[in-house]
This record gives structure tokens, sequence and C-alpha cells, in this order.
């Protein structure tokens, strides 16, 4: 009974669990006959039967929804029936199509083929009556050459053999093989021998016309070398004959260099005029038989032209130079140059002014070589650029490297470096020298801001900076542009220092400057000449001098950025970089040494600052003191009456002011208004500390406060009007202290104090008024100690 | 300082003698390349790499000068505003190393008293041709309180090194200075513009 339970009860469990759709209509029932014919008990059977019940209803659902389906799924076999024709349609049609695929391939195919057969065949003809014409070619060129030949028609000749050389090598040996062979060889080496024969006669000819100086025979010659294939030797011989034209016309001009009178208007620039006359004959050279060499020889060959001609060019510049050398002393005056920059040298000085002429020759034939090599450059790399539009990338480096080992080594390059060279330690001497004389032969005009010196200085640094950019080298230009800097910064800037000096008797300044000869020299030469021999005259004469050079170096700063600006701006000097001159740095070089020289300008505002309050400590500072001292001797601890007087006759501000504006007014007609302006800055700082150190000296009662306050007021009222800026503020302590001095009582400082304080921002500190409170005869002091600031 | 984005800018200056191998050394910092063939090199030569060191960037102006004697006037002028100069001799060259005391002369006649110099023995790729021994060459640089490198621009050996070291040294001779211009020489009420700033200052 239990298993049988057991048996029961697992369908029943699994009846719970509806059957998958569209599976039930498959599926037996759970409950077999067996397993109700063996139930017993009618609990039981009901039990099954209802299940049985159950399941019926199941499986009637399940077919009323199949039933449903049939019209679909007829519709759908119908649609599939009538498809099948259709379908076997397609299949015919695809095999038909295969089929015509796979002919029209073959045919294509066969075609084809039959097309490359007769493309080959047509290409063998092609190179058959191209080996035919070349035959008849050969015989026409050997009976062309002799016939040419002995009418001495050497352009034909040429031309033929010509045509014979371009011809296909193998194709000749093929035409020695056929049956012809010994007759073609035998007109081959008639054609060999013509072409010997031939390159004789033009060599001869040529030479004979260009001893005789025949340019159209010359010409004509040139011409035929290439149809030869003798290309260099063609440029070669023929740059032999230009070569000797450019020599003898160099002589020729030597020659009448030497025989030029020193009076004439250019022997100055003699040897300037004779390379310029040399290097115009070889540009006009070049510029008329550019053309034959392009056509008759092809681009790119202008180079070897120019190669040729370089050689040249370099005898006779070396001729040139040699000359100049000797005439004008040039490695003499560099020597003695040399020997006067050293420091501590003992050798007699030279006169700047003697260079002048020689430093402007030497910057000139610089100039011209530069245009000259410019030219070259141009044309020799527009040739390359035609002939190699085709070639690689390193065929055209390689192209490069050659002109830049050309022009950068030829012996004119390196000569003219080398009196550059030389040029820039002259310069280098011409600038510091002048510059020195300028500093010595300083002189003042009465009623103008500033000497004759920082003029004439900057003068002559624009000249030589201006002589350098005049040569257009830019490494020259660049190195003028360093020795100015230098000049400046150093040497010039110690006049300077050394000239603010002197104008303080009372510093105790040590020289911290190094020892630069040439400024001391100037000194001591200047003192010499009773120059600067004021010592002991009133302070004001030697603050004077003092005040010319701050003005000086104002003037420097504006000169230096004149300068930076007149080099930016000069059309010499943007035609320099436009024609990119010394590489692609060269523009970078330039700034960056001209922003080397523009900072000078900022080391000078800094020796003017250090300068000026220099001045206010050691020449405003005794001077204005004793004016501040006299106020400890009037009283402030006055009654009504005394009071009134002082109203009547006042002790001490108006004549400190007076003394002040006559002061200022001094400053002011001697100084350019920015110095002024700083100086009277100074000043003012300078009154308002003085000032006040002599207040906490002194003593003080109510009306004595008040009397103060009455001159703190005049005095800022006045120093308002002679300066420029708010003085407010540097006597904001002054002020607040003539405050306290005129309070009423100890107390009344509570209402300006703290919260009470409004707008008032204090600068004294509590100690400060306290201390300030204290200088008033009438306040207690345990009042004052009293208090709760 | 400008608008340029930069902490610090430096000049150093290349000396020594023809064809020890400056303008290698210069092209292979700042380009990474070894040019062979390289020709002699005209007047002065200018080129500019910044490197980050320590978070700072530092504009290096490097000025590459020819050797050749002519051109001595020109490449002279530039000793005196750099901050170093790098002294080159070919350790394959007993010649180039016998000239560097006329170069230290050069040096002292012409460059500031604050200048850095480094010697460089250039060309270590070609040790077996070596004729200056590295001992010789430090003996001699310790004698004049000069920093020493060998190098090689070929093989590319402490070229980086060289540079970049010598710009360390330079940052901290600048602090140095800012240091003692700040504590010796300040101006009453005037923040003065710091030395190294304005030697540095490109405008």
């Amino acid at each position: 009974m239990g298993t049988k339970m057991a048996d029961f009860g697992s369908p029943q469990k699994l009846s719970g669990v509806p059957p998958p759709e569209g599976m039930g209509g498959g599926r037996c029932s759970e409950i077999s006959t067996e397993l109700i014919r063996s139930l017993t008990e009618l609990q039981e059977l009901e039990a099954v039967y209802e299940r049985l019940c159950g399941e019926e209803k199941v499986v009637e659902r399940e077919l009323d929804a199949l039933l449903e389906q049939q019209n679909t799924i007829e519709s759908k076999v119908v649609t599939l029936h009538r498809m099948g024709p259709n379908l076997q349609l397609i299949e015919g049609d695809a095999k038909q199509l295969a089929g015509m695929i796979t002919f029209t391939c073959n045919l294509a195919e066969n075609v084809s083929s039959k097309v490359r057969q007769l493309d080959l065949a047509k290409n063998r003809l092609y190179q058959a009556i191209q080996r035919a014409d070349d035959i008849l070619d050969l015989k026409f060129c050997m009976d062309g050459v002799q016939t040419a030949l002995r009418n001495e028609d050497y352009e034909q000749a040429a031309a033929h053999i010509h045509r014979y050389l371009c011809l296909d090598k193998s194709v000749i040996e093929l035409s020695r093989q056929g049956k012809e062979g010994s007759m073609i060889d035998a007109n081959l080496k008639l054609l060999q021998e013509a072409e010997q024969r031939l390159k004789a006669i033009v060599t001869e000819k040529f030479a004979i016309a260009t001893k005789e100086g025949d340019l159209p025979q010359v010409e004509r010659f040139f011409k035929i070398f290439p149809l030869l294939g003798l290309h260099e030797e063609g440029l070669s011989k023929f740059s032999e004959y230009l070569c000797k034209q450019v020599a003898s016309k160099a002589e020729e001009n030597l020659l009448l260099v030497l025989g030029t009178d020193m009076s004439d208007r250019r022997a100055a620039v003699i040897f300037a005029d004779t390379l310029t006359l040399l290097f115009e004959g070889i540009a006009r050279i070049v510029e008329t038989h550019q053309p034959i060499v392009e056509t008759y020889y092809g681009p790119g060959r202008l180079y070897t032209l120019i190669k040729y001609l370089q050689v040249e060019c370099d005898r006779q510049v070396e001729k040139v130079v040699d000359k100049f050398i000797k005439q004008r002393d040039y490695h003499q005056q560099f020597r003695h140059v040399q020997n006067s920059l050293m420091r501590n040298s003992t050798t007699e000085k030279r006169e700047p002014r003697e260079l002048d002429p020689i430093l402007t020759e030497v910057t000139l034939m610089n100039a011209r070589s530069e245009l000259y090599l410019r030219f070259l450059r141009k044309r020799i790399s527009s040739d390359f650029e035609v002939g190699d539009s085709m070639a690689s990338e390193e065929v055209k480096q390689e192209h490069q490297k050659c002109l830049d080992k050309l022009l950068n080594n030829c012996l004119l390059s390196c000569t003219m470096q080398e009196l550059i060279g030389f040029y820039i330690t002259m310069e280098e001497y011409f600038m510091r020298e002048t510059v020195n004389k300028a500093v010595a032969l300083d002189t003042y005009e009465k009623g103008q801001l500033t000497s004759s010196m920082v003029d004439d200085v900057f003068y002559i640094v624009k000249k030589c900076i201006g002589r350098a950019l005049s040569s257009s080298s830019i490494d020259c230009l660049c190195a003028m542009i360093n020795l100015a800097t230098t000049e400046l910064e150093s040497d010039f800037r110690d006049v300077l220092c050394n000239k603010l000096r002197m104008g303080f008797p009372a510093t105790t300044l040590q020289d911290i400057q190094r020892g630069v000869t040439s400024a001391v020299n100037i000194m001591h030469s200047s003192l010499q000449q009773g120059k600067f021999d004021t010592k002991g005259i009133e302070s004001t004469d030697e603050a004077k001098l003092s005040f010319l050079v701050g003005s000086h170096i104002e003037l420097c700063q504006n000169n230096i950025s004149i300068i930076k600006k007149v080099l930016l701006g000069s059309s010499d000097c943007t035609k320099l970089f436009s024609q990119g001159i010394g590489g692609e740095q060269a523009q970078a070089k330039f700034d960056s040494c001209l922003s080397d020289l523009a900072a000078v300008s900022s080391k000078f505002r800094d020796l003017l600052q250090e300068g000026l309050t220099e001045l206010n400590s050691t020449a405003i500072k005794p001077q204005v003191q004793p004016w501040i001292n006299t106020f400890l001797s009037v009283s402030h601890n006055i009654e009504e009456e005394e009071f009134n007087d002082y109203e009547a006759n006042d002790p001490w501000v108006q004549q400190f002011i007076l003394n002040l504006e006559q002061q200022m007014a001094e400053f002011k007609a001697s100084l350019s208004p920015v110095i002024y302006d700083s100086l009277t800055g100074l000043m003012t700082s300078l009154i308002a500390v003085e000032l006040e150190r002599v207040v906490l000296k002194s003593t003080f009662n109510r009306l004595g406060g008040l009397q103060f306050d009455k001159e703190l007021r005049s005095l800022i009222a006045y120093l308002t009007t002679v300066t420029t800026w708010t003085i407010r503020d540097k006597f904001a302590r002054l002020s607040q202290m003539a405050t306290i001095l005129n309070l009423e009582r100890v107390t009344e400082i509570l209402d300006y104090w703290g919260a009470n304080s409004g707008p008032l921002t204090w600068r004294l500190t509590p100690a400060e008024v306290r201390q300030v409170l204290a200088l008033r005869m009438d306040f207690r002091s345990e009042d004052i100690k009293r208090l709760r600031l | 300082m400008s608008m340029e984005d930069y902490d610090f800018l430096f000049k150093i200056v290349l000396i020594g003698n023809a064809g020890v191998g400056k303008t290698c050394l210069v092209r292979r910092f700042t380009q990474g390349l070894f040019p062979p063939g390289q020709g002699a090199t005209i007047g002065v030569d200018f080129m500019i790499k910044t490197v980050e060191i320590n978070g700072e960037k530092v504009k290096l102006q490097i000025w590459d000068t020819a050797g050749q004697e002519r051109f001595r006037s020109i490449t002279q002028s530039y000793y005196r505003s750099a901050n170093a100069l790098i002294l080159t001799y070919d350790i394959t060259c007993e010649e180039s190393f016998r000239c560097l005391p006329e170069w230290l002369r050069e040096i002292e006649q012409y460059a500031s008293n604050k200048v850095i110099t480094v010697l460089v023995g250039n060309k270590i790729d070609l040790a077996e041709r070596r004729e200056v021994s590295q001992q010789r060459a430090e003996e001699f640089s310790e004698a004049q309180d000069m920093y020493y490198l060998e190098t090689s621009a070929k093989e590319s050996d402490n070229v980086e090194k060289l540079f970049l070291d010598l710009a360390c040294r330079l940052i901290s001779e600048a602090r140095q200075n800012t240091l003692v211009n700040n504590v010796s020489s300040p101006l009453p009420g005037e923040g003065k513009s710091i030395s190294y700033l304005t030697c540095c200052n490109f405008n």
C-alpha cells in the first residue's frame, strides 16, 4: 500500500505542472490503465477520475488550438505548391547563366592572349623598324660625316656623330653579326675614326679661336662639344677662355688702381671698387653665357662653369687683396691696434680717426663680395632646380652640398672672413678710443639738461654698428653689437658711475668698480684738466654735475632703444634678412644680440636709481637737514601772545618752504622731468623722516600743537604743488602726530582710536602714540599710562 | 620676464680648436642628429633647446662658434655674455689638447669672471686612436678648476649629461646669486630686479 501511495503520489505532483503547449498533444496520460484496474478504493478512483477529467480538458484545449492553426498552415502549403514550378525555372536559368559565363570567360581569355601576341608582334616590329632605321642612320651618318667633314661643316658632322653616339650599342653589335657584317664593320671603323678626327679638329679649332679671341668661333665650337659627349671638356675649355678674359680685365683694373691719384674722389675705396669691377665682370659673363650653356649643355651645368670661373676669381681677389693689404698697411695697422687693446699696453695709441677710411673700405669690400656670392648662389640653385626637378632627394642634397662647399670654401670667402676678423678688432678699437675721447672732451653748456658726451658716445656707437651692418655680414654685425654692449655696459657705465660719485664730496663709498683702465685714465686726465676741480665749491654745484649724469643715464636708455628701433627698422637690415644671408638663424642671432644691448638700458636704470639714492643721502640730506633742524630752535611751548606773534612772523616753516622752493627750482631747471620726479620723491621721503625725528625731540603745549599742525599743513600744501604724485601718504605719520599734539585732553585720543577711528588708518603704533602724547608738557604721564590702547 | 614660457635662460658658448666636434655635439643635443661630413662652421651658429629640470623649464641658448683662427674676433665677442663655456678638444688629437691653455687665456681675458667652464674631450668612439689619456685631461681640468667630461657625439655618449648637468649647475649658481643679491644690496623701498633675471631677460 505504501508503494502504491508512493506511485500515485508522484504523478500527482507532476500533474501540477501544465504540459508545455504544443507538446501536450503527443503525450499519453500519466495514469496507465493498469493503475486504474488495480485501484479498489472508491476514493482513489474518484481522485483518478477527476485527474483524468482534468487531463481531458487540457487535451481538448490543445486540440482546439491546433485546429485553429489549420487554416494558416493550409494556406502556407498552397503557397509552397505554387512556388514549386517557379523554383524549377530559376534552377534552369541559373545553370544557363553559369554556362554563359564560362563561355564568355574562355572567349575573353582567348581574345586577350591573341592581343598579347599581337602586341608583342607589334613591339618586335617597331624594334625591327627602329633597328632598320638605326642601321640606315648609321649608314647615313657614315656618309654624312665624311661629306660634312670634307665641307668643314662641323656642326653637321657633330650632329651625325651625336646621332651615332645616341644609337643603341647592342644594335650596332647585332648589325655586325648580320649578313653585311663586314661592310658595317668597315663603316663603323670609319665612323669612329671620323669621331676622333672631329674631336681633334674641334679641340684644335677651339684653341685657335680662343687664342684669337674670336668669340663667334669660340661659341661655335663650344656648342659642338656636347654633341660629341664632351660636356665636361667643353665647359672647362670654355671657362678657360672666359677666365683669360677675366684675368686680363682684372690686371688692367689693378694697374689703374696703382696709378690712381690719392686725391681721386674714389681713392679711399679704390680696392672695393676694383673688387666690384671684378665681380661685375664675372657676373656679366655668367649672365651672357648662361643661355648657351643651358641650351646646349642642358640645365644643371652652370655649377661646373662657375666652379671653373671661381678659381680665376679667387686668383684675382688674392691679387687685389694682397695689394690692398700692402698699400693700406692693413696687417700693420691691425697689429698696432691689437697691441693697444691689450690692457696695460704701453704702445702709443693710434688716432682712431685715421682708421675710419680703411674700416669703411673693408666693409664695402665685404658687402660687394656678399652680393657677388649671393648672385652665384641664386643662379646655381635655380639652375640645379630645373635640372633636378625629377631627381631624388639625395641628388638634390648632394648638389646643395656641392654648392655650399664651393661658395663657403672658396678663397674669396676665406679672404673676406679674414679681413672682417681684423676689421672687427679695429672697429672695436675705433669705438672704444673714440668713446674715450668723447668722454674726455665732454662739454656742458649752460641751460641744457645734458652735455655733449652722451650724444657723442651714442653717435659713435651707432656709427660703428651701422658700419658693421653695411658689411652685409650678419656675424660681423652681431659681433659689433656684442662689443657695443660690452663697451656701454662696462667701460662707459664706469664712466657714468664715476661721474656720479664725483658729485658727492662726502662719499666714502669704496670704488667697487673693476679696474677698467680706460675709465680710470679719463678720470685722471679730466682731473688734471681741472674739469672736475669743483671740490670745495658749494654742494649744489657738485650736485648739479650728478644731476647731469642722471640725465645722461636717462638719455642713454633712450638712445639704446633708439638704436634698437633704428636697426630693426633699417632697410639695410631688413634687406639682409629678406635675402636670407647667414642662414635661417640669422634673425635669431641678431635678435638675441640686440636684446642683450637693450638689456644694458635696464642696467643703466639700476645705476640711475642707485645714483639718485646716493645723491639724496649725500648731497641733499646735508642741505635739508639743517633747515629742518631749525625747527628745534623754535619753541612749541607757547602762550596765546606768542602764538599770535608766530601768525604774523612765521618762525620756521615759511623759510623752510622758501629754501625748498629754491632747491626745487634748481632741480627742475637742470633735470629731466623723469629724474626730477624720482628725485623729488626721494626728497619728500627724506623730509618726512627728518621732520619726524625733530618733532620727537621737541616739546609742545596745546597752542604749540596747533602751531605745528598749521606748519605741517602749509608744508604739505606746498609739497603737493611741486610734486606730481600725492605726498599725503608719505606725511601720514606726521599728520597723525599733529592730530595727537592738537588734542584737548589725553582721553580725547580714544575718540579717534580703535572702534572710533572711522576712515582713519593709524600708522603709529600704540607705543608711538604714547610717545607723542608725552611730548605735550601739559599732559600728565599717569593719564597717558592709564590709557587703554 | 617676457611672454615666453621658461623659468631660466642660459647662454652656453662652445669653443675649441677647429674640427674637434663642437657642431656635432650641439646637433646631437638639439636635434638628435650626427650629420657625417659636417663642414666647418662659419662665424657662429645659434640653437635653442628648452629642457625641463626638476619641473623647471630651462631654455638653453647654445652658441656654436667656428674654431678657425680667422673667426676669432667674432667668437670672442660672445664670451662676455655667456653663462657657461664648453671648451672642447678632440681626444684623438694631441694638438687640440695642447691648445687648451691658449683658450683658457682667452676665457680669462674676455669672459665674465662668473662664467662656468666645462672641459670636454670629444670623439671617445675613436678610442683606438686616442692620443690624450683620460688621466692627463682630468689632471689638467683639476688644476684649472674645471668640470671634465668625455663625450662621443657620434655614439651620443654623455652628450645629454653634459648639457643637463651644466644646466643644473647654472640653476644652482643663479639661485645662489639671487640669494646673495637679496641679502647684500637691497635698495630701500625698491624691489630690485633680481640679477640673474636681468641677465637672462630676453626682452
